[in-house]
């Protein structure tokens, strides 16, 4: 046997002696595997209920009686956010961001009912997911079972003793590595195997799940590289100790709450008061359809009228009044789309900015990685949303495209006491609505967003080992 | 006196206890630093609500005074509702970054308004805020721990322990000088920039009171930790791995499996399906004869029974009619609803007494009113106010006067919680 596995054998030997590390390793995987069960039940029960919202919406969307196109666009559609097969493992921001969302004219709603508002106090200090075991944690419990691997050995001076028998320091070193590095896959391991069962057949997934597995190895494997370091370059086991809990309380549970702020205070963003009144405030000098004298309107009403050979909106072949509605629409969605996409950008930055932070900490790096993988990040929504307002207004245009064509100017204006049954459009026509089905993202788009944090956590895994190895070089000379 | 002076000679040259008192002193100050202008920005927000909704009623104003139309302008205008931050909101924000502290509510059905959001990041509002009570509940155990796992321990492994047990005033007067010497200089560093930030943001002193003894008695439960872990007479390594442990379990891992467990117990029937339920009920109004919608209506609010009967044409008090409709007839899921929140609450604060962390973080953010109960307290004040708009135009409508420029300045405004 060589010296290296030797010695990993027997600093192995020495953590199963010490029952305190066993129990806490065993309470660890307890820990992962209830994070799997409630996980997994948490998401089911959630997709579950999401689905069958989704069929009571559209249910009720097919079912609505005869009606005037309008009321219909009134009466607008809920859609609620289907969840991927990999948020079980990292739910992200599903917690935070509102599964449903109701779609109507003239109107861009926000996504409501997020469990954040739902739940008790106890929401905000984290959720048990197994993301959150393996990244918060797993490297404390690593710290316990392999702060003292080095330092113990040279507080006690034995670590000369190994010296005059032959072996050399990067002997130690590695041999120490490899038994960390084996308790360390032990700890991954479960919520690994819960990963997979959690996302069923990965198929098309495969990629971001090789991500998130490769990740979170190469996160683990940063822990044991920095405890064998630290331990490695400090005299007593105290100092070890307190050293990498500090360590750990910075990157992990300080920098991660302090980079939002740093964020949200470099780039503000736009309440929705200040939207609303600067969309309808952009909509007044762009045309205002309540003002009779608006150019812009007017200009519209002159085109339509020379488009068909006509002087009066009344000898139209088709119902101005949906005109009207389909121009309109158009109108406020531009806005919409504006203000929305300057919303986005600027949740972006921050996001940038966060995940610039991230290079000081690879927690965030991490946590970045495996919800851009997982599709539950930031960018994850604003697909949803992107997706729901393309939806909508296809709907609502639609609808008034109906107006023009299938309900006449003259029974739309009339107010007789007939009239609100002449208005009406056959019941048949909801059921011919698409509804909304939500495109998921490719295994490959998902993989490109975990890009970024996946090369800072490598990047600190590599800085880490040359450390490590200019570390080695000192281990055991007298000081 | 004297003594106590020594210790302090002796405890200010350990480089470990200055380097943990500034960097907890340093974490104090950038929390409350965050924390009060998080809440700045917050006020700004709200005192900027003014001026951009004078601009957009007073188009609506314009556009409404061609036709005097009661209608048409409760239709389109919305008015703005504000929750202002509480003077202890800088010190736990609590949920006010999730949960809207600006809402514009018309006077049409509530229950489909009511639960909107506002904009923010949820990536920024995942890990949870930086203030000054996540530096207590969260940082500061960590710092006693830093400073009490060797108070003993420490001793014995220098060897001086058996010296110090025999001196006069040592043994247990001694013990309690050092204790107490420690948690004085932990509280004190936690505790005078939070009063001089409280006294700058104008908290009443027994809210101030109350937030110091909570500081004083969180930290006292951590030093009674580790001094009976002290007592098992192991290693410094030992006692600070067991403390460390301990943390990890009592402020982050209990909570979580809690929240797991208080989410599957109280189960709350979801908000989507009243705002289905409720679109239901308000859209079915057209497929009605009118006449159903207003005895409907009458038989809830008979002061308004003696409006005029609807002529052919379309009238806006059958529409406003059929919207509180709509709102009433999903009331019983709006109270179970809330229920439901306010049991989760109740079973999350339940856990606050037997679990410190969880205790002190609902009690700040209770203070401080941004918590559940304080979210749940905005959404009646903006239900009250909404009762009034509904009352404000109805008047015009089933009376049907008309509604000039001037109108709209009569229209009622939202009233801030006094003190704030």
């Amino acid at each position: 046997m060589s010296v290296t596995r030797l010695i990993a054998r027997d600093e192995l030997r020495l953590m199963v002696r010490n029952r305190v590390a066993v129990i806490a390793f065993a309470l660890l995987v307890l820990l992962t595997l209830v994070a799997v069960l409630s996980s997994w039940s948490h998401q089911r029960g959630n997709a579950e209920l999401r689905a069958r919202h989704q069929h009571e919406a559209e249910h009720a969307f097919d079912a609505q009686p005869d009606r005037h196109p309008h009321r219909v666009v009134h009466y607008g559609h809920f859609i609620f956010r289907p969840l991927g097969p990999l948020a079980a493992f990292d739910p992200g921001v599903d917690a935070f961001t509102g599964s449903s969302m109701f779609l109507e004219g003239h109107r861009q709603n926000t996504a409501n009912f997020g469990d954040v508002r739902q739940s008790s106090l106890l929401v905000r200090f984290g959720q048990l997911t197994p993301a959150f075991v393996l990244q918060v944690v797993a490297p404390l419990l690593l710290i316990f079972l392999g702060y003292g691997a080095l330092a113990r050995e040279t507080e006690r001076g034995t670590i000369r003793m190994l010296m005059l028998q032959g072996a050399t320091r990067g002997q130690v070193v590695r041999g120490k590595l490899m038994a960390l590095g084996a308790v360390a896959l032990l700890t991954g391991l479960p919520a690994m195997i819960g990963f997979v069962a959690l996302a069923g057949q990965p198929g098309a997934l495969a990629l971001p799940m090789a991500t998130i597995a490769i990740g979170y190895a190469a996160y683990l494997a940063l822990w044991v590289v920095l405890i064998v370091l630290v331990s490695a370059a400090v005299r007593r086991s105290r100092d070890a100790l307190l050293a990498l809990v500090a360590l750990w309380t910075v990157a992990v549970v300080l920098l991660p709450r302090v980079a939002p702020d740093v964020a949200s205070a470099a780039v503000p963003l736009q309440n929705r008061l200040q939207t609303d009144v600067a969309i309808a405030r952009d909509l007044r000098t762009m045309g205002d359809s309540h003002n009779p004298d608006d150019p812009h309107f007017a200009a519209f009403k002159r085109s339509v009228l020379d488009r068909y050979g006509v002087t009066r909106v009344e000898d139209l072949p088709v119902n101005y009044k949906g005109l009207l509605g389909l121009e309109g629409e158009r109108l406020t969605t531009t806005l919409f789309d504006r203000y929305a996409t300057a919303s986005y950008d600027a949740q972006r930055r921050q996001n940038a900015l966060v995940e610039g932070i991230g290079l000081l900490s690879p927690t965030i790096a991490l946590r970045s990685l495996s919800m851009a993988a997982a599709g539950t990040d930031f960018a994850g929504h604003r697909r949803f949303l992107e997706q729901a307002e393309a939806y909508r207004y296809a709907l609502v245009q639609r609808l008034n495209r109906m107006q023009a064509e299938d309900v006449s100017y003259a029974d739309d204006t009339a107010v007789d006491a007939g009239a609100d049954r002449r208005k009406r459009v056959s019941a048949t026509a909801w059921q011919q609505m698409p509804d909304f089905i939500y495109t998921a993202p490719s295994g490959a788009t998902l993989a490109a967003g975990a890009a970024p944090g996946l090369a800072i956590v490598i990047g600190w895994l590599a800085l880490a080992a040359v450390l490590l190895a200019l570390a080695t070089r000192r281990l055991g000379a007298r000081r | 006196m004297s003594l106590v002076r020594y210790e302090l000679r002796l405890l200010l040259r350990q480089r470990l206890t200055i380097v943990a008192l500034a960097l907890l002193g340093v974490l104090t100050i950038a929390a409350l630093v965050s924390g009060m202008a998080e809440v700045a920005r917050q006020r700004a927000a709200i005192a900027a609500v003014p001026a951009a909704q004078a601009e957009d009623i007073d188009a609506v104003a314009d556009y409404v005074d061609r036709t005097k139309d009661a209608g048409s302008a409760a239709y389109y205008s919305f008015h703005p509702t504000w929750d202002a931050p509480a003077p202890l909101a800088f010190a736990a924000i609590g949920m006010r970054d999730v949960a809207p502290y600006i809402q514009r509510v018309r006077a049409l059905g509530l229950e489909a308004q009511i639960y909107d959001g506002d904009t923010f990041n949820p990536e920024l509002a995942l890990p949870g805020r930086f203030d000054f009570a996540f530096v207590l509940v969260f940082l500061s155990p960590l710092f006693v721990i830093a400073l009490f796992h060797d108070l003993v321990s420490g001793e014995r492994e220098a060897g001086r322990l058996r010296t110090l047990e025999a001196l006069p005033h040592g043994g247990r007067a001694l013990w309690r000088r050092r204790t107490s010497l420690r948690l004085a200089l932990l509280w004190a560093v936690l505790s005078i920039p939070f009063v001089v930030a409280a006294a700058i943001e104008g908290v009443s002193l027994p809210v101030i009171a109350i937030v110091v003894l909570v500081t004083a008695a969180y930290l006292l439960f951590w030093v009674a930790l580790a001094v009976l872990i002290g007592r098992l007479r192991w290693s410094s390594v030992a006692n600070a791995a067991t403390l460390a442990a301990a943390w990890l379990v009592l402020v982050l891992i209990v909570p979580t499996l809690g929240h797991v467990a208080i989410n599957a117990a109280v189960p709350v029937a979801q908000g989507a399906e009243i705002a289905l339920a409720q679109r239901e009920a308000v859209n079915h109004a057209w497929d009605v004869p009118r006449e159903n919608t207003m005895r409907r209506f009458y038989a809830n609010h008979p002061e308004w029974s003696d409006s005029a009967p609807l002529g052919p044409e379309f009238h806006y008090k059958w529409y406003l009619a059929f919207h509180q409709n709509g709102d009433e007839s999903v009331a019983k899921r709006v109270a179970a609803y809330r229920a439901g929140l306010e049991a989760r609450d109740a079973a999350g604060r339940a856990l606050g007494w037997v679990l410190p962390s969880v205790g002190v973080q609902g009690l700040l953010t209770r203070l401080a009113d941004t918590d559940l109960r304080g979210r749940l307290a905005y959404q009646d004040r903006v239900r009250d106010f909404h009762a009034r708009l509904r009352a404000f135009y109805y008047r015009y409508l089933f009376r049907d006067l008309p509604f000039g420029k001037a109108d709209f300045d009569r229209a009622p405004v939202f009233e801030d919680v006094p003190g704030r």
